[in-house]
């Protein structure tokens, strides 16, 4: 039987829910391996235009250039937009090791500086969140599980108030006081520590308008829209644990861009190593593979 | 040393909130507004009571809204 899923025109297309474990396996590596590994030009665009617009926003709005109201907007589309260049990161994706490697770093480190996200935190709790997707115990997101989005909006603003546990501070106990992890740990409260102070710097300094319209509320906005899109939406509804059901294919409703390729999350799950931007792509060549394994394919 | 100095303040997160950054976002909006705040209080004075205030009841309620 001929696993070549990419030569459809010579031998037309293969009965994939004929094929058993392993030649299901071969032909999606065949596929994965086209895009295994790609450097991602459009993500590195992507992670230095959006930094540099969210920072040109501050002498635009504090010189009186560009009005407030305006850049609340652009602020908010910033911060949604910041964390997948790092995501990309997380993952090495940039650059595994080598010469390029520092790139790989510093895009992690400065995408999520809107979003006041530590990266080594990030990268530590993301790689838990793939190893124990969708189990209520060690998935440090499972707690976006709701029945709808609106019931996820509802409970993340529940979840965000004083003293309520934080989930990623959980895993860190969990992983141990190994040298990775306390220097997370660190990086993390200076990290948080600096937002805050120059947040409260700002606000004396007569400038509270401004940092709440370009820091504050699109940070809170920013981090709703990304925890739905990322986690919640391709996980829903986090019943099942197997690597072929823990995630979903969904029709976004509001398009692929505005959910950020996230449709194509089962991509990412099965193989973290294809840049973003060619989940799609992939997807669309696995799909007769991914549905014989019985993957989910839902709407919004 | 970190981790209990920590848990000593976090629990005043919402007062240093209320009081570092509402307080002033408080008194700039009710300059930009043209208000004047009433007990002939000066915005920065009334933005310190609420945004005092507003900290303590979140600090004591376990939540903003």
């Amino acid at each position: 039987m001929n696993i070549n899923a990419t030569d459809k025109t010579l031998t037309g297309t293969p009965d994939f829910r004929e094929m058993g474990e392993q030649e299901l396996m071969r032909a999606e590596m065949t596929i994965a391996r086209k895009y295994l590994g790609r450097f991602s030009w459009f993500m590195l665009v992507w992670w230095i235009a959006n930094l540099t617009c969210w920072l040109a926003l501050w002498p635009l709005t504090l010189t009186g250039m560009l009005p407030v109201w305006a850049a609340f907007p652009i602020a908010t589309l910033n911060v949604i937009l910041c964390y997948l260049p790092s995501h990309e990161a997380q993952h090495s994706n940039f650059a595994k090791n080598g010469r390029l490697r520092w790139l790989n770093e510093l895009i992690g480190y400065t995408s999520t500086i809107p979003l006041v996200l530590p990266f080594k935190i990030a990268r530590l709790t993301h790689m838990e969140h793939h190893t124990h997707t969708n189990d209520p115990e060690l998935d440090p997101d499972y707690n976006v599980k709701a029945d709808s989005w609106w019931h996820f909006v509802l409970n993340n603003i529940a979840r965000r108030q004083p003293g309520r546990p934080n989930d990623y501070g959980r895993t860190l106990e969990r992983l141990g006081n190994s040298a990775t992890v306390n220097r997370a740990k660190l990086e993390g409260l200076a990290q948080t520590l600096a937002f805050w102070g120059i947040l409260c710097a700002l606000a004396w300094s007569g400038h509270a308008i401004e940092a709440a319209a370009i820091w504050w509320l699109p940070r809170y906005i920013g981090s709703i829209y990304i925890s739905m899109m990322l986690s919640w939406a391709p996980h829903h509804p986090m019943t099942e644990r197997g690597r072929y059901r823990n995630t979903r294919y969904f029709d976004a409703t509001v398009g692929n861009i505005l959910s950020m390729g996230m449709q194509y999350h089962i991509v990412h799950h099965l193989h973290p190593a294809i840049p973003l931007n060619w989940n799609g792509a992939a997807f669309r060549e696995m799909r007769p593979i991914l549905e014989a394994r019985g993957c989910r394919m839902e709407t919004f | 040393m970190i981790k209990a100095i920590l848990g000593k303040l976090g629990p005043w997160g919402p007062v240093f909130f209320g009081v570092g950054f509402l307080a002033p976002l408080i008194a700039q909006t009710i300059e930009k507004l043209d208000r004047m705040p009433p007990l002939g209080l000066t915005p920065v004075e009334a933005g310190l009571i609420c945004g005092t205030l507003l900290g303590l009841a979140a600090k004591l309620r376990g939540r903003w809204l």
